[in-house]
């Protein structure tokens, strides 16, 4: 792996690395990203072998203009609307591709993502490449943000290690939130699956496609809020119907946590503790359904110790003990996740705001 | 050898007192008894406060059984799975007993009593290991295999929700209050379970080394929303048809991994509230007859739920084969709550 510093002359390395089929991380206005030839085959199972992640999980690609998307994707209106008043910036548009990327990088159902990098290096590079790059953040799945190169150095194997050929260092990066990702592919609404500082609607919500997207979701939600980690308690509060995915979720927040263990249903048991050894941190997995005096139970149950020793709550039919959660607002983070059903049989719409 | 048990891991308190493998007394706590002694509704809050009722659980067992406490060889007591400060007061209960009586303190693992409950009142243990064993309940969901007393292999596991759990959802759904698994077996008798089609879990998994519930209640929730006005007979058609697809998945699971095992399994035992459920105990005699296996269940159905009975005999049987003195068992501090102990 050789490590360079971002400048001018960087650009003729890198694109002699991307023409050879290597896999390169270097800095957007959003986190470090992973790149490699969108085109190229190989070098697309070299990404997925780094990534961590089952082939069929599509990746989103960086180009320099709108007509350059065009050769990839079927843009219709809501999209070149969306070009004109978001790109270059944090947003990722899907749209229907037109197989031209190599195989692996469409998601399974024909669509691609695509974004224009508002970071001057990095539109360099893709210029004088001529073809798109992979710009999927540089970290394993489940893993940290990568706004410096250490914070993906320390999070990965040696195996994935070796995966690496290039970065290109820009030292630490602004704190920004990954880009929002919005797919026009349906006429009738835009839909977003990501929500990064960019928002299109009066609230939080995302849709989610499957069991898999919502733990990805609850992820990205750990990521918002990682920082507080530690220095104060912070509640995952969950409401939704039965059956919608409340735990999904849960089992999404301890995997980008570092649990490894299975995350079941507490529903019986009204609280299982998950350890994690690394860091002295803990999950607190609750579930109010079976309670029949919800708020005096849960206080009983909790007792404030958790809230005191900072650690991440997550909390199953949170709306039965709205009262008893709003008195705590001032020691601790408070996130409010809703899940509801919606049009397709496994979408769930994610909505989520603070207390 | 005789043992006080003491269960308190989770809703119930419980004490009883075993004489080897026999159930002399099983106390449960419930409301109604609660109700009768105290004359009054305790707030629903103390159900949890199993503080306020375990002596007199312990008592009344003890008095059950016509012994005196002095003249027994152990206390045994659940330290795991279940809620930790249940699991605190009968351990916390326990010790004082012990050092008061200056009695050996045997931890136990409740599944392990739920797993071990059928050679309750067994007369000798002419039990040919291995053996598969089923433990269904409201918080667990698990299929093992018994080398002997002590030693096991977990063949699956539930990966989400408890089967127990997932028919207390099911009942709720469909209007028949909490905790809704036994109304729902009632009603489902007067259903056409084969009414509504519903997705049996992880059909298609090829090695069938776990469970899952969640996706069945999604769907039952989706045929629910799609039912207007459901008339009774909807009502127990409903029941019959999510209560056949969760037994069908067990039953998959559990007829796959008989199959699969190295060595030929002759016996089955069957523990946990869910097994009070004549409909699966039939579905589990025809699966066992089918593949020359003996299923075991307690010989009463006081002993599937939560229960301390369960406990006592588990203790025995464990001392008893393993061959353990009950000199190891005074280090009462080594004793504590494992809240997500597993087997």
């Amino acid at each position: 792996m050789k490590i360079v510093k971002e400048n001018k002359n960087a650009v003729d390395i890198v694109v002699d690395f991307l023409s050879n089929g290597k896999l390169v991380f270097m800095a957007t206005e959003t986190v470090y990203i992973a790149a490699v030839d969108a085109t190229n085959p190989r070098a697309v199972l070299k990404l997925i072998s780094f990534k961590n992640r089952p082939f069929g999980k599509p990746f989103s690609i960086g180009v320099t203009h709108i007509n350059m998307a065009e050769k990839y994707v079927v843009l219709n209106k809501t999209a070149k609307d969306l070009y004109k008043r978001f790109l270059p910036g944090p947003v990722t548009v899907v749209s229907t591709g037109k197989h031209t990327v190599a195989s692996g990088v469409e998601a399974e159902n024909g669509t691609l993502g695509i974004r224009i990098p508002d970071y001057q290096f990095c539109l360099e590079v893709i210029k004088k490449f001529g073809k798109p790059i992979t710009t999927t953040s540089a970290n394993a799945s489940y893993q940290r943000r990568p706004y410096k190169l250490t914070d993906i150095l320390d999070n990965i194997s040696e195996k994935q290690k070796r995966l690496i050929d290039l970065m290109i260092d820009a030292g630490e990066l602004a704190h920004n939130e990954p880009s929002t990702v919005i797919d026009t592919t349906l006429d009738d609404e835009l839909v977003i699956l990501r929500q990064g500082d960019i928002k299109l609607k009066d609230k939080n919500e995302v849709l989610s496609r499957s069991e898999e997207n919502t733990q990805n979701i609850a992820k990205e939600l750990w990521q918002k809020y990682e920082e507080y980690s530690g220095k104060r308690a912070i509640v995952f509060c969950l409401e939704g119907e039965m059956g919608v995915g409340k735990t999904i979720f849960v089992k999404g927040l301890a995997r980008a946590m570092g649990i490894k263990e299975q995350i079941t249903s507490p529903s019986y048991d009204l609280l299982l503790h998950y350890s994690l050894l690394t860091n002295h941190q803990s999950l607190v997995h609750i579930d109010t359904w079976r309670m029949i005096e919800p708020n005096s139970e849960f206080k009983q149950l909790v007792n404030d110790n958790l809230i005191n020793q900072k650690s991440v709550i997550a909390i199953e039919w949170a709306n039965r003990i709205r009262s008893e959660i709003r008195k705590r607002a001032d020691d601790a983070i408070i996130v409010w996740v809703k899940i509801k059903y919606a049009k397709n049989l496994t979408d769930r719409l994610i909505s989520w705001g603070n207390l | 050898m005789k043992i006080l048990a003491i269960d308190t891991s989770c809703d119930e308190t419980a004490a009883a007192i075993t004489f080897d493998t026999k159930i002399v007394s099983n106390k449960i706590w419930s409301q109604a008894v609660l109700h009768a002694s105290f004359g009054g509704v305790m707030p629903n809050l103390a159900q949890r406060q199993h503080q306020a009722r375990i002596d007199w659980v312990i008592d009344c067992a003890i008095k059950n059984s016509e012994l005196k406490i002095k003249n027994l060889d152990a206390i045994a007591v659940t330290v795991g799975p279940g809620l930790g400060i249940a699991l605190g007061v009968g351990i916390n209960k326990a010790k004082e007993l012990a050092i008061k009586y200056n009695l050996p303190l045997i931890p136990i693992n409740h599944v392990e009593g739920h797993l071990l409950s059928p050679f309750a009142n067994a007369k000798e243990l002419n039990a040919k290991f291995p053996m598969l064993g089923l433990v269904l309940s409201g918080g667990t969901t698990m299929l093992c295999l018994v080398k002997n007393i002590g030693d096991y292999e977990i063949l699956a596991e539930t990966s989400d929700d408890a089967l127990g759990e997932a028919l207390d959802k099911g009942a709720r759904l469909l209007g028949l209050g909490y905790p809704g698994g036994a109304i729902l077996e009632k009603i489902a008798r007067l259903g056409n379970p084969n009414k509504y089609k519903l997705p049996i879990p992880l059909i298609n998994d090829v090695v069938k080394n776990r469970f899952s519930y969640s996706g069945l209640k999604t769907a039952f929730v989706r045929l629910f929303s799609t039912i207007k006005d459901p008339n009774k007979q909807d009502v127990a058609d409903l029941a019959a048809s999510f209560q056949n697809v969760a037994f069908e998945h067990v039953l998959r699971v559990l007829e796959f991994q008989s199959k699969n095992q190295k060595f030929e399994i002759k016996n089955l035992l069957a523990g946990g509230g869910v097994i009070n459920n004549i409909e699966l105990r039939k579905r589990l005699r025809l699966l066992a007859k089918k593949h020359d296996m003996r299923v075991s269940f307690p010989y009463t159905k006081k002993l599937n739920g939560d229960n301390a009975g369960m406990i006592g005999v588990t203790a025995f049987l464990k001392i008893k084969n393993e061959k353990l003195k009950m000199k190891n068992f005074y280090d009462y501090d080594s004793v504590d709550r494992n809240p997500r102990l597993k087997l």
